[in-house]
């Protein structure tokens, strides 16, 4: 059996041998997908005039600064055990200097918080501890966000809450496209959301904007099949929806998954970090979980209204100083044009949000060898963005 | 953050199953595949704990040695 190397080679070639039609600015909106083209150097590649750019992929990154604080507070200021995803613990807020910033600074300084790596977790330790409240700060996109809503639909202790900040992907590349500032011509929608939603969900971006979309898998072949037919559609000018990882993904989705979604979640307009409010863009709870939602036990205690301190705070909802974050999610720049990118700002101590999360393009872009030129330019990208 | 990543099924109690990837044992939860027909032996994409999707063996051996690639460089 070919391994998917084969594969990969086999769709290179085909990419290779498709008539030109110019240069083709491919967006994803995947951390998961940007991972697998920059670890198999794809952008070298592929002929030069395909540019591949990372997007609004990981919801680490555009978690409302505003959420990772309450949390950061929450569990400094109340008597509750904070469970949380291990890559939210390290996301900087913007608070003065001898204030805990992440949750693991507020970890340090004695804060009850925990990573876990399930929500079957965060209910676990709420059966084990009765006696304690224990809060869930949950965020993610649909796919992590059907399975919180599995979570609470199987039933959950009293003590359980959730301090949800669930974002859906396809209205960030709406409110992109829709704001006439897109800087891409053809998108690669997310394989692991396009499972849970369906690859319909994508129909808008070829029906109502022209533009051409395949949804892919992890594999480089996946990726470079999605990228063949994306070339294909430019060429033939027919933009439509194709399916490049049926393997996992249908039209429609998981549609039960779909439905204990709607019936735990509905859908509202909600902030993304350094980017500010998109329409109908975040999960909250419906009003028959309202009762384990840890804003309305906890949180609304210590609204600005009487709590000055938050009111004063600076930079709220915003990057840090100098953290181009929010242009690199959008896809305006790359990583490597931030002019901290490896200098102030490394994993081991890192300025924006991107540079956290595994899925950060910041992040992927360090870990696989890309350094900043001394102008701070990437030349082989940054050329072609030009 | 949500990557998925294909396990072998072994035992199935309920909606919760015991799965099995490149050494690994876990506690799966089912709840999000109750509408179909599981069996020890299957293969299905998990994430954060919950299988999502049924997926065929060979796209979960293809998942798994690219995992095991992206692994080596972290
Ligand atoms: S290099 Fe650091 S500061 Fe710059 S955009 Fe990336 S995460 Fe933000
Ligand atoms: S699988 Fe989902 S959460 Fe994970 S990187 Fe892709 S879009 Fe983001």
């Amino acid at each position: 059996m070919p391994g998917p190397h084969d594969h990969a080679k086999s769709w290179l070639t085909r990419i290779a041998a498709l008539p030109r039609t110019g240069k083709v600015r491919i967006l994803n909106v995947c951390g998961g997908h940007e991972r697998t083209i920059t670890h198999s150097g794809m952008r070298t590649a592929l002929p030069d005039d395909i540019e591949l750019i990372p997007g609004p992929g990981c919801p680490v990154c555009i978690c409302p600064e505003e959420d990772i604080y309450d949390a950061i507070q929450l569990a400094l200021n109340e008597d509750v055990m904070l469970v949380a995803f291990g890559d939210m613990l390290r996301v900087p807020v913007n608070v003065p200097k001898r204030e805990p910033r992440s949750l693991e600074q507020a970890k340090a300084a004695g804060a009850g918080i925990q990573p876990i790596a399930t929500p079957a977790a965060a209910a676990a330790i709420a059966r084990a501890h009765p006696d304690r409240q224990v809060v869930f700060f949950a965020a993610g996109f649909e796919t992590t966000m059907a399975p919180v809503a599995a979570m609470l639909a199987e039933g959950v202790p009293d003590n359980l809450s959730v301090l949800l900040s669930g974002r859906l992907t396809w209205p960030a590349v709406a409110m992109l496209l829709d704001s006439g500032e897109a800087a891409f011509d053809a998108l690669v929608a997310p394989g692991h959301v396009a499972t849970v939603m369906g690859a319909d969900e994508w129909q808008f971006v070829p029906q109502q904007h022209g533009l051409p979309c395949a949804v892919a898998g992890f594999t480089p072949a996946s990726l470079l099949a999605a990228f063949h037919s994306i070339l294909g559609q430019l060429h033939r000018r027919q933009p439509a929806l194709d399916n490049c990882y049926p393997e996992s993904v249908t039209a429609g989705g998981n549609s039960l998954a779909k439905s204990v979604l709607a019936r735990v979640m509905r859908v509202t307009d909600a902030k993304w970090r350094g980017i500010g409010m998109i329409p109908a863009s975040g999960f909250t709870l419906q009003p028959a979980y309202s009762a384990h939602d840890a804003r309305r036990r906890f949180i609304s205690k210590t609204t600005a209204a009487n709590n000055p301190a938050k009111e004063a705070r600076k930079r709220i909802g915003e990057m840090p100083p100098g953290c181009d974050c929010a242009a690199v999610v959008l896809g305006k720049i790359s990583p490597t044009q931030c002019a901290l990118y490896g200098r102030a700002c490394t994993p081991r101590d890192p300025v924006g949000p991107c540079m956290v999360s595994d899925e950060g393009a910041c992040r992927i872009w360090w870990a696989n060898g890309m350094r900043a030129d001394a102008t701070g330019r990437k030349p082989d990208i940054d050329a072609a963005r030009a | 953050m949500c990557l998925a990543i294909p396990m072998q099924i072994r035992t199935i109690d309920g909606y919760i199953a015991i799965a099995y990837a490149k050494g690994i044992e876990r506690e799966i939860s089912l709840y999000l595949l109750q509408d179909r027909a599981l069996a020890p032996g299957d293969f299905v994409l998990v994430h954060v704990g919950y299988a999502i999707q049924k997926v065929s063996t060979a796209d979960a051996e293809a998942s798994w040695n690219l995992y095991d690639e992206m692994q080596m460089l972290r």
